[in-house]
C-alpha cells in the first residue's frame, strides 16, 4: 500500500512538473507553424555543407519546436529546396537545441548541470555529422518519400528548363482543357500549394483559432504519451527491485543501451523527457542519461512514423543507424571519461 | 413553366429549413472535460497546498500558471463549441503530416482519468520504504546534487538536517562535532542492520520534484527501553541533543545524543532543499 502510495505520488508529480512546460512547448509550436513563414529562411542558408548542417542544427533555437512539430517543417524545408545538410540537421537537433527544452533540462537537472550542457553538445555534435554525412548524396531524391520528391521544386526547375524547349503537348503532367483549345497544367502549382505551409494565407483571426485547436490536438496526443511515459517510470522506481535496477543502471554499457531502448519505445516528448530521465538520475550513469535525452528526440516510436512520411525506409535506417551508434559512442566515452 | 416532378422534389429537399441536428460534438466536449478536468486538478494542488509534496516550491508557479492557462484553453473551446452550434460545422482539417501514435479517442481517455484520479486522490510525502528503495545516504554521493551554496548556520543548532548532511560532505570527520548542540526535525527510520537503539531521523531533499527526492539523515541514539512501539517508523520527530561519535555500518560517523525527543505532526511541507 505504502508502495502504490509513493508510485501515485511520483507519478502526479512527474505529471504536475511536465504539465507546463509541454504547454509552453505546444504553445510555441502552434505560433511559429502558423505565424513564421519558413520558406523566407530558405533563401537565406549557407551553401557549405558543414556549415549548412551545423546552422540547420541551431535553427531550432529560433523555432522552438518539438519532434512532433519538427518533422513537418523539415519536409517543408526539403520541398523547398534547402539544402539537404541543414534540413537533416533540423531535424535531428531541433527537438534537443531549443530554449524551451533547455529552460525545461535546466529546472531537471539543475544538480547536474554537465547533463544539461553535454545534451546541447553531444546533439549539435551527431545533428551537424549526420547532416555532413547525408550532404555527400549529392542529389537527395532516391532517398526521399515518393510525394515528397515529386514535389520538390529544385527538381521542378531543372525540369522547367528542360522543358521550355519542348511544346506543351510533350510534358507529361495533368492539364486542364481550356476554352479556346488552351490547357493549363495542373500539377505544379497545386503540389507547391500543397506544400507550402497553407495556412500563411489566412487572416490573423482564423489563424488564433488554428493556433489553439493545433494546441489542443497536440495538448492531447503529447500528454496521453506523457502519461504513459511517467507511469512506466514511477513503476520501474517502485515496483522493480532496488538491486535490479543498480545492476542494470551502473553497468557501463547495460545502462545506456537500456536508456536507448526506453527512450525509443517511451517516445515521450523532448520537452518533458528530461523529467522522465530524472526519476532515474539516482540509480543510472550519467552517461545512460544522456543517451535517453539525446538519442530520444532524434529516433523514436512515433518518431519513425513521422520520418517514414518524408523518406524512403532505407534513408530512416541509414538515420537511425548513424543516431544511436553516435550516441552509443558518446555516452560511453562520457560514463568511462566524465561520468 | 413545367416543372418534373423529381425536379421539384429536389428543390423541396434543398428548401427545406436546415434542420439543426441535436447531436453533440461529443469529441469536441470531450476535449474541454479534460482540460478543465486538469485545470481543476492543478487548482485543486494549488490551494490545498499538495502542490508542494510533489514539486520543489522555486517551480510552484509553473504548475499553477498552467492551471489558469488550462482553464482559458477549457473556456476557449467551450465557447467555440456553442458558437459553431449556431453556424455550419466546420471540419476540423488535419495538420499537416500529423502522425499520432495513439487514436484520439484513448488520448481523450486516458487524459479524462488521469485527471480524475489526480482530483480524488491526495498524493503523500515519501517515508521509509521510499528510504529503503532510494538507499538513504548520510553523506550526498557525487551523483546527487552539489551543494548550492555552503553558508552552514553559524549556530549548529540551527542547522537543519540536510546542512548537516553537507556540512560533513565538506568536513566529514565526526570527533569535529562532538558536543556540538544538534535540534532537527525529520521522520524515524530504521535502516536495516542497525543497533535496536540507533534510528535515523531522515528527511527527502528535492532539487526538482519528488522524482528526484532522495533521503538523508543523521543517526539517533535512542533512551533505553524505548524502541518501534514508542517511536515507530515514519512518525515525525523534533530532536535536541549533542553530536557524538559512532560506529555503525562498520564505520565511524557522527550520532545524535537526545536530550530531548518530542513526536511532532508532519509538517505542511515535509521536504528540505
Amino acid at each position: 500500500m505504502v508502495q502504490l502510495n509513493t508510485g501515485f505520488t511520483l507519478f502526479l508529480s512527474l505529471l504536475v512538473e511536465a504539465v507546463p512546460f509541454l504547454l509552453i512547448g505546444v504553445a510555441f509550436s502552434s505560433l511559429l507553424m502558423f505565424f513564421v513563414d519558413d520558406r523566407q529562411l530558405v533563401g537565406l542558408l549557407p551553401k557549405n555543407a558543414f556549415l549548412g548542417a551545423l546552422i540547420g542544427s541551431l535553427i531550432g533555437l529560433m523555432f522552438p519546436v518539438c519532434e512532433c512539430g519538427n518533422v513537418p517543417v523539415a519536409r517543408r524545408m526539403l520541398i523547398q529546396g534547402a539544402p539537404t545538410a541543414v534540413s537533416i540537421g533540423f531535424l535531428l537537433a531541433a527537438p534537443t537545441i531549443n530554449p524551451v527544452v533547455f529552460w525545461a533540462t535546466w529546472v531537471a537537472f539543475r544538480g547536474q548541470p554537465e547533463v544539461v550542457f553535454l545534451r546541447v553538445l553531444c546533439t549539435l555534435l551527431i545533428a551537424t555529422a549526420i547532416g555532413w554525412v547525408f550532404s555527400c548524396q549529392e542529389n537527395i531524391g532516391p532517398f526521399l518519400h515518393e510525394n515528397v520528391a515529386r514535389s520538390r521544386f529544385r527538381d521542378r526547375a531543372k525540369e522547367r528548363a528542360v522543358s521550355e524547349d519542348q511544346p506543351a503537348l510533350l510534358q507529361g503532367g495533368t492539364f486542364l482543357q481550356m476554352a479556346g483549345g488552351e490547357t493549363l497544367q495542373l500539377d505544379t502549382p497545386a503540389a507547391q500549394r500543397l506544400v507550402a505551409n497553407p495556412i500563411q494565407s489566412k487572416t490573423t483571426a482564423s489563424k488564433l483559432q488554428l493556433v489553439v485547436d493545433n494546441m489542443v490536438r497536440e495538448l492531447r496526443e503529447l500528454t496521453a504519451v506523457l502519461v504513459l511515459g511517467s507511469a512506466i517510470a514511477a513503476t520501474v522506481q517502485v515496483a522493480v527491485p532496488r538491486d535490479t535496477v543498480l545492476s542494470l543502471g551502473q553497468g557501463l554499457t547495460s545502462s545506456i543501451l537500456a536508456m536507448m531502448i526506453l527512450a525509443a519505445v517511451v517516445s515521450i516528448c523532448s520537452t518533458v523527457d528530461s523529467f522522465f530521465a530524472l526519476s532515474f538520475a539516482s540509480t543510472f550513469t550519467t552517461g545512460s542519461l544522456l543517451a535517453f535525452l539525446i538519442f530520444g528526440p532524434m529516433i523514436d516510436l512515433k518518431n519513425i512514423g513521422l520520418l517514414l512520411t518524408v523518406f524512403k525506409a532505407r534513408a530512416v535506417l541509414y538515420l537511425f543507424g548513424l543516431a544511436s551508434l553516435m550516441c552509443f559512442a558518446l555516452a560511453l566515452a562520457i560514463n568511462l571519461y566524465i561520468g | 413553366m413545367v416543372r418534373s416532378p423529381r425536379s421539384q422534389s429536389a428543390n423541396a429537399e434543398a428548401n427545406r429549413p436546415n434542420k439543426r441536428s441535436f447531436r453533440l460534438p461529443w469529441r469536441d466536449l470531450f476535449d474541454v472535460l479534460a482540460l478543465g478536468t486538469w485545470s481543476a486538478m492543478l487548482f485543486r494542488y494549488w490551494f490545498g497546498g499538495k502542490l508542494l509534496l510533489l514539486l520543489h516550491p522555486d517551480y510552484a508557479w509553473l504548475s499553477n500558471t498552467a492551471a489558469v492557462l488550462l482553464a482559458i484553453l477549457a473556456v476557449h473551446r467551450l465557447l467555440g463549441i456553442i458558437r459553431s452550434a449556431t453556424r455550419l460545422p466546420e471540419r476540423n482539417q488535419q495538420a499537416e503530416g500529423h502522425v499520432t501514435l495513439l487514436p484520439r479517442n484513448i488520448s481523450s481517455l486516458i487524459l479524462l482519468a488521469v485527471a480524475v484520479f489526480g482530483l480524488i486522490y491526495t498524493p503523500r510525502a515519501f517515508a521509509s520504504q521510499t528510504a529503503t528503495q532510494r538507499g538513504i545516504a548520510d553523506t550526498l554521493t557525487l551523483t546527487r546534487a552539489q551543494p548550492q551554496r555552503f553558508a552552514s548556520a553559524a549556530d549548529p543548532e540551527d542547522r537543519t538536517v540536510i546542512d548537516w548532511i553537507r556540512l560533513l560532505n565538506v568536513y566529514p570527520e565526526p570527533d569535529a562535532y562532538t558536543d556540538e548542540p544538534v535540534a532537527v526535525e525529520g521522520f524515524v527510520f530504521y535502516p536495516e542492520g542497525w543497533p535496536e537503539d540507533y534510528v535515523m531521523v531522515s528527511r527527502f531533499v528535492l532539487t526538482c520534484c519528488a522524482a528526484d527526492a532522495y533521503p538523508v539523515g543523521l543517526p539517533l541514539q535512542l533512551p533505553a527501553g524505548s524502541g518501534k512501539t514508542q517511536y515507530p517508523a515514519d512518525s515525525w520527530l523534533a530532536v535536541t541533543g549533542t553530536m557524538m561519535t559512532k560506529t555503525l555500518d562498520d564505520r565511524r560517523q557522527v550520532a545524535i545524543a537526545p536530550t530531548e525527543i518530542r513526536q511532532i505532526e508532519e509538517p505542511k511541507n515535509p521536504y528540505e532543499y
